[in-house]
């Protein structure tokens, strides 16, 4: 890289640069090799068996305090997104018939590459 | 630079915006995001995790066929619709489209079974079918960016009778081997992605942020040092303060999907091996007929050119193009060089095929 030998800030933005690519390449080299892998998700199995855990032990509790558990509230949002996605349906029948009738006040159609 | 500029200038100027970063740093940390994706809409369909915009025409006269922009499942739509003159959609507006956008809000934990079925045999044809009402056209051209192309080309495939007039996609994968840094992390051997979606349900964004962030891990520092060095700058400023806004704002994928996307892509490679089946329908690219243009990045660090380079031979079109442009995954789209090179490009190639 060619930077002004009087202009330290130049320099400075050079050695960023170079540092960057480095860190990048040197990075991408050791994350990509299969032990870093192996590592990474030995780990990240290891969190997810603890929360797994502790997800089961909060059902637990809140079936014995008679409360709804994450798996309850998400059968009623699952209720509640078909309703939406029923209402969703009607929206759309109901309102074709108001698009048409709109129209009149849509920019025309016969547009040219020129134009 | 010159390499004789006096160092005495050198040394003002640096003084001078030595000071600026101080007054302007502060007002950094004190001022809010800017607003993105505010070109004025209507949401047509708001169904769980999906949307569908309609951008309000800004001319009295459009294209005939209108453009559906797909987006991306990992990632917000305003990449397309940044800022007054740095935005996608208001160019299409102004050069005469009528623009609407599949976009996407995070699942919710009761949408962690939507499968790939979900999003290719009933999300994309249901917005197909309303562009279709709303504009009253039979067809409709199609812009798929990155994983948004992958699905536009699996609906494509699937759907030969939907009314496709043309259609493009952006740096969009299609042979998932040469993902390199992606294949090293989701590596069968060590990757247990049922766990992952039996625990968390829809697949955490903090997951994928992280997978991203790696496959520069000097990038963030150094952006961090260059947003200092240029805290002077208010075009640099704004700049890095929308795209970094967008690259932090990252989606949760749905449990299933993302289930399936890890075996049948990044594992088994299925679409390029010609082996994908959606819903039980095999999957042939070739089938696609319709005008054809395959848009990559010279410097993708996502979807490297090998990833997605080979996809232009797969497709069947007779009127097909490949276009490899200066920039990278996101720069692409909506930095600079695509003010510059790519829009136009586009608007040149459309215009005449949306007739």
């Amino acid at each position: 890289m060619s930077s002004n030998p009087t202009d330290p800030m130049a320099m400075f933005r050079d050695a960023v640069t170079q540092w960057e690519k480095m860190a990048n390449d040197f990075g991408g080299q050791f994350l990509g090799r299969p032990e870093t892998a192996q590592a990474m998700h030995q780990a990240t199995g290891l969190a997810l068996k603890a929360q797994q855990g502790a997800h089961e032990a909060m059902a637990k509790l809140l079936s014995a305090a008679n409360m709804p558990s994450k798996a309850d509230v998400e059968a009623i949002a699952a209720r509640m997104a078909a309703i939406e996605a029923s209402l969703a349906r009607i929206e759309a029948a109901i309102a074709a018939p108001g698009v048409a009738a709109s129209s009149a006040a849509k920019p025309k159609r016969t547009r040219t590459p020129g134009a | 630079m010159s390499e004789t500029a006096d160092p005495l200038d050198i040394a003002r100027t640096e003084f001078e915006r030595a000071m600026q970063r101080n007054i302007k740093g502060l007002g950094y940390f004190a001022s809010p995001n800017p607003v993105l994706g505010a070109s004025a809409k209507e949401t047509l369909i708001a169904r769980g995790t999906l949307r569908l915009y309609h951008y309000r025409p800004v001319v009295d006269e459009v294209f005939r066929v209108p453009v559906l922009l797909v987006m991306a499942t990992t990632n917000r739509g305003y990449i397309f619709d940044m800022v007054p003159g740095q935005s996608f959609v208001e160019f299409l507006l102004t050069r005469g489209y009528d623009v609407f956008m599949i976009d996407w809000e995070a699942p919710g934990p009761e949408e962690k079974t939507l499968a790939m079925e979900d999003y290719v045999l009933d999300f994309l044809p249901a917005c197909v079918e309303r562009v279709k009402a709303e504009s009253g056209e039979p067809d409709l051209s199609v812009i798929g960016y990155c994983f948004g192309g992958v699905l536009s080309l699996l609906w494509a495939a699937l759907h030969r009778d939907a009314g496709l007039k043309n259609l493009i996609t952006f740096t969009t994968p299609i042979n998932f081997k040469a993902m390199e840094a992606f294949q090293a992390w989701s590596d069968q051997r060590f990757f247990n992605v049922d766990q992952v979606v039996e625990t968390f349900g829809n697949c955490p964004a903090e997951m994928l942020y992280t997978a991203f962030s790696m496959l520069r891990p000097g990038a963030q520092i150094a952006g961090n040092v260059r947003l200092w060095d240029n805290m002077w700058n208010d075009e640099f400023v704004k700049s890095y303060r929308m795209f970094d806004r967008w690259a932090v704002d990252m989606l949760p994928l749905a449990g299933e999907y993302f289930r399936q996307t890890t075996k049948q892509l990044m594992w088994d490679n299925a679409l390029y091996e010609g082996r994908m089946t959606v819903g039980g329908r095999a999957v042939d690219l070739s089938t696609i007929t319709e005008p054809f243009m395959h848009v990559t990045a010279e410097h993708d660090h996502i979807v490297p050119a090998a990833a997605s380079a080979p996809l232009i031979d797969m497709i069947g079109s007779k009127d097909k193009q490949a276009v490899v442009l200066k920039g990278g995954h996101v720069s692409l789209v909506a930095g600079a060089n695509a003010i510059r090179r790519l829009w136009p490009q586009i608007d040149t190639w459309l215009g005449e095929k949306s007739l």
